[in-house]
């Protein structure tokens, strides 16, 4: 419990600070991905783009409510990465059941393999600091 | 497209990383001559923006423009962004964010390779 004192109540102080790194770098990529995807080729695999937008979206909300950013961060941060965790399962499990589903890739398809992995380790790591982080009742 | 730099920026990216892995090792905050490291690589990437982004405009095949020129200037937010969100605290995770920073910019221009096919 000591070294949980300098950390405690802030989600973006200490640790904090490079798992929102982390999630600004995914947020940043997969909005970038599903700007071009949207863009050039919205068409071709509407739902797979779709889910990439949403994906997008999740980052983003994950990595401002987790820096502390807006009125209600924390919630903000449980909900983004509660979603993002319901997400990488589904849409994990969907794609590996039937790979037809989704056409192209998505940062979630076979649980975020086409990134090491991170996606689905990524919602572990931060409803573990959530948790650990919670301000005491 | 312009090989021999994007060595450079990986194996500069790589070696950042190292570095800012020692500080972490050792507890210490970004100093002068990490920021100067990260301040130098960050040129390395504007020239390679540069150079690529000019080359797309010169009539070079890329497989996705697009994609290509994002990645380019993507590159360029990451390291500005990771040191100024790393030396906003000192803490070992503050110092830690920029490892990511260089990895992420290694991984970048990985995937430039790649797109540019």
């Amino acid at each position: 419990m000591a070294e949980r004192a300098p950390t405690s109540g802030s989600t973006k102080a200490g640790a904090g600070r490079v798992l929102v790194a982390i999630y600004g770098v995914f947020a940043l990529a997969a909005s970038a991905r599903s700007v071009v995807q949207l863009a050039t080729k919205a068409s071709e695999a509407p739902v797979a783009y779709g889910l990439s937008a949403i994906a997008a979206l999740v980052y983003i909300a994950a990595t401002l409510g987790l820096a502390e950013v807006g009125p209600d961060p924390r919630r903000l941060a449980w909900a983004a990465v509660g979603f993002e965790l319901v997400g990488v399962l589904a849409v994990g499990t969907l794609t590996v059941l039937d790979p037809a589903l989704f056409p192209d890739a998505t940062v979630w398809s076979a649980y975020g393999q086409g990134y090491g992995y991170l996606p689905l380790v990524l919602p572990f790591l931060g409803l573990a600091w959530l948790f650990r982080t919670r301000p005491a009742r | 497209m312009i090989e021999p730099l994007q060595t450079v920026l990986i194996v500069a990216s790589l070696l950042l990383a190292v570095v800012a892995g020692v500080y972490v090792a050792l507890d210490r905050s970004p100093d002068n001559a990490l920021v100067a490291m990260a301040g130098l690589l960050e040129l390395g990437f504007i020239a390679q923006a540069g150079i690529g982004i000019a080359q797309v405009i010169g009539g070079d095949e890329v497989t996705s423009a697009v994609t290509y020129i994002g990645y380019l200037l993507a590159a360029l937010l990451v390291l500005p962004l990771g040191v100024l969100w790393s030396l906003a605290e000192r803490s070992r995770g503050a110092t830690a964010v920029v490892i990511v920073a260089a990895f992420t910019c290694a991984f970048l221009v990985v995937r430039l390779v790649q797109v540019h096919g």
